[in-house]
């Protein structure tokens, strides 16, 4: 006996139990079709509203490596705005001689400033230090394990080049 | 579900009951029919054009100088920029072709009439809107055409006898095209318009569930005990396929005939061959047709007429023996329109 049979018979409760069961799986079906449209729609749209390329970065000259005395240093300016502080810490004939570091505090994003009798970058908004490397040594960017940023450096013909964001 | 269901009812003067009765509109059996869908149409491309619209506004620059890089950035850079700028434009052409076939439909069944005049008039208000949004929207590109048909819309204004000199200063923040103009087409686009049309649609759509849907029975329906259905879930998953349906076609509209730049304005160059978007054909097509006034009061006086043809059509059919005028007229009117859309797509100039 089929369930129209069983229906026909007067069999209501089978009956009544495949209409639930098709009116369950329709229900789930058209529950998967509207998230699984819309939901496609919505992340789409999310990643069109996520940033669309990231910034673009190019080597800039910085200077010639002979600028440099041993512990001495540059600040260059990105053309972002981004105040970068390069020093010549070894005189090794390498690029490993120089190191470029952010001026921007990690920890809220104030501006650092080298103190040349303490031999640390302090930040003046909640006393963070930084050793020449940029290594946190005091204040919040210690306690998070925080550090300066660092660019990539490169030396060719004798120049110095840092990559930048410039835009 | 029952706390929550408490913690609300606690707190709102409305039950749940009370939503699903104010909601449960019922609904005659003829709206079984697809074409009475066309009502319900517009307002699903109306979200979807809010929704895309908002997107590209994160992006869309409103100024001279900067409109025509910030479409080519959201065409050519953005990811899916292009999908999401070809659904808004494909939803604005459907939007139109749809609301004015809804009219059709309203007009051809005599669905205006007492009492729903003032509906009729609200619906009007709403083409109107649509019609200036969909100009708006296409002056925002900044690119040959749509500013030279941005400037050719003002000078029609201009034509209007007192009032038309304001009119033009209004829309173009000074006498010619000028730095603030895009900025201007941006708010009228991004935020009076659409504030304008959710608060018609509001109105709209409260005036039908006041005064329930227009009744009709079709030769062809059987007689049955029941004349109505349920708004909720009958008519609401109907509304739910038809939203699907519609996804799909403005997705394969995007991708397959996707939007495309023209060359950016240039103020000192009209192109050869200037047309508006196709609904403004018809009115491109009579401007050619007569001189400049008289054409755009002939326009403003058919517009008029269309406001209040619910009254129109009452006088006629009570104190004359052609009760269904409006058929003929209306036949006569959709033709005159359609005619002048074809000739001026037919033709170059």
């Amino acid at each position: 006996m089929n369930s129209s049979e069983r229906a026909a018979a007067g069999d209501s409760t089978t009956g009544t139990a495949a209409g639930d069961r098709r009116s369950f799986f329709s229900l789930v079906a058209m529950g998967l079709g509207l998230t699984g449209a819309y939901g496609t729609f919505a992340a789409m749209a999310a990643r069109f509203l996520y940033p669309a390329k990231p910034p673009d970065r190019r080597w800039m000259y910085v200077a010639s490596v002979t600028e440099f005395a041993h512990g001495g240093g540059v600040l260059f300016s990105a053309p972002n705005g981004q105040a970068i502080s390069v020093t010549r810490l070894t005189a090794n004939g390498t690029v490993e001689d120089f190191i470029a570091l952010s001026s921007i505090c990690p920890h809220l994003g104030c501006k650092v400033h080298w103190e040349t009798q303490n031999k640390r970058f302090f930040c003046p908004c909640h006393n963070g230090a930084f050793n020449v490397e940029g290594i946190s040594t005091a204040g919040p960017p210690f306690d998070a394990k925080q550090n300066l940023a660092r660019f990539p450096l490169k030396v060719e013909n004798g120049n110095l080049f840092i990559e930048v964001a410039v835009a | 579900m029952n706390a929550i269901r408490q913690w609300f009812g606690e707190r709102l003067p409305i039950s749940p009951d009370q939503v699903l009765e104010v909601l449960d509109e019922p609904v005659p059996n003829h709206l079984k029919r697809w074409w009475f869908c066309l009502g319900g149409t517009p307002a699903y491309l109306f979200v979807v054009q809010i929704f895309t619209g908002i997107l590209l506004a994160f992006y869309y620059q409103p100024a001279q100088t900067t409109a025509y890089e910030s479409v080519r950035f959201i065409t050519t850079e953005a990811a899916y920029g292009w999908y999401f700028r070809g659904v808004h434009k494909w939803a604005a052409t459907l939007m139109i072709a749809s609301v004015v076939l809804h009219q059709m439909r309203v007009y051809f069944t005599g669905a205006y009439r007492k009492p729903r005049e003032l509906n009729w008039m609200i619906g009007m208000c709403l083409l109107l809107c649509t019609l200036v949004i969909g100009f708006t929207g296409y002056s925002l590109v900044y690119e040959q055409l749509s500013y030279w048909g941005a400037t050719v819309a003002a000078n029609i204004c201009d034509t209007v006898p007192v009032v038309g000199g304001l009119a033009k200063r209004m829309l173009l923040a000074g006498d010619a095209y000028n730095t603030e103009t895009v900025s201007r087409f941006f708010i009228l686009h991004a935020a009076v318009l659409p504030a304008s049309m959710i608060f018609l649609l509001a109105i709209h759509i409260g005036l039908i569930r006041m005064q329930g849907i227009t009744e009709f029975r079709f030769e062809d329906e059987p007689v049955q005990d029941k004349q109505h259905f349920p708004f909720f879930p009958d008519h609401f998953y109907t509304e739910l396929i038809m939203g699907l349906v519609l996804m799909i076609l403005l997705s394969v509209l995007a991708t397959v005939l996707p939007v495309t730049m023209g060359p950016r304005a240039d103020p000192l160059v009209t192109p050869d061959v200037i047309k508006p978007e196709w609904f403004f054909y018809a009115t491109f097509r009579w401007l050619k047709l007569f001189s400049g006034t008289f054409a755009v009061l002939s326009m403003g006086l058919i517009v008029f007429i269309m406001f209040v043809w619910p009254f129109i059509d009452g006088w006629i059919r009570r104190y004359t023996r052609f009760a269904e005028a409006s058929v003929w007229i209306g036949i006569v009117g959709a033709s005159l329109i359609i005619g002048l859309t074809v000739w001026e797509a037919a033709v170059q100039h």
